[in-house]
């Protein structure tokens, strides 16, 4: 199967795992100018502020939420000398250890790529409608609840 | 007295404390505007209005952050945004 390469592929919320090696090639074939990729992974850790957590849902605004990621990337494309980059992020049930979200930046310099992508993670965390519902021993949990 | 019946998007604990609920259904006059919502919200989900009014939750309209002054019109997308997953303080 081809791979996509359109702007589409570059901003998602999806339901499946993913492979980084696949999306850091998405990033690196799209320009032979890149001469340094830096990458973001977020997984799911067995514990959040002193509880057990023995999975995590992710709820999502469809529609907004894309929105905003598609913010994020032209902005970090236009605020930082970067030439590509890609946010995608999981939403459903996710399992301990597993993928939750990935920033892939490619620039020329490792600098750019490495500023940009931080931007992007902290702006998305701050921005993006998306909510975590953590299962724990006790209940579940939205992230909200913790004191 | 017009009136037009709106939609609002409720996630995460907010739909719980809203008796769990995806959507809520209400009828506003004519002419309202956010601040109304959340005046109707505090009547009929105390639990909800409270989280409104500590700024716990944004509303928002048609995917935007909206205000207090914002005018709710027929076929607007309304939600209630309670703190996002990554600005609680958590980190993956």
């Amino acid at each position: 199967m081809a791979v996509e390469t359109g702007d589409m592929m570059l901003v998602r919320v999806q339901r499946e795992n993913f492979s980084v090696d696949q999306e850091i090639d998405r990033v690196r074939n799209r320009s032979t100018r890149i001469g340094g990729i830096a990458t973001f992974l977020g997984t799911a850790r067995d514990h959040s502020q002193g509880r057990e957590v023995n999975s995590i849902t992710f709820e999502y605004y469809e529609g907004m939420a894309q929105k905003k990621l598609r913010e994020i990337r032209e902005r970090a494309l236009q605020d930082f000398d970067v030439i590509e980059v890609l946010i995608l992020h999981r939403h459903g049930a996710i399992e301990i250890g597993e993928n939750i979200v990935l920033i892939v930046v490619g620039a020329e310099h490792r600098a750019d790529s490495f500023q940009a992508c931080q931007w992007c993670i902290d702006e998305l965390k701050r921005i993006t409608p998306i909510w975590k519902l953590e299962q724990t021993p006790s209940g579940d949990v939205w992230v909200e609840e913790h004191p | 007295m017009n009136t037009v019946q709106v939609t609002v998007k409720m996630f995460g604990l907010l739909k719980t404390l809203a008796g769990h609920q995806h959507e809520l259904s209400l009828e506003l006059r004519q002419g309202s505007h956010v601040r109304d919502l959340m005046d109707l919200l505090h009547a009929r989900y105390p639990q909800v209005g409270e989280m409104i009014l500590n700024k716990q939750v944004l509303i928002s309209i048609n995917q935007e952050i909206a205000h207090q002054e914002t005018e709710i019109h027929v076929n607007d997308e309304i939600a209630l945004l309670p703190p996002f997953a990554g600005d609680c303080g958590s980190d993956e």
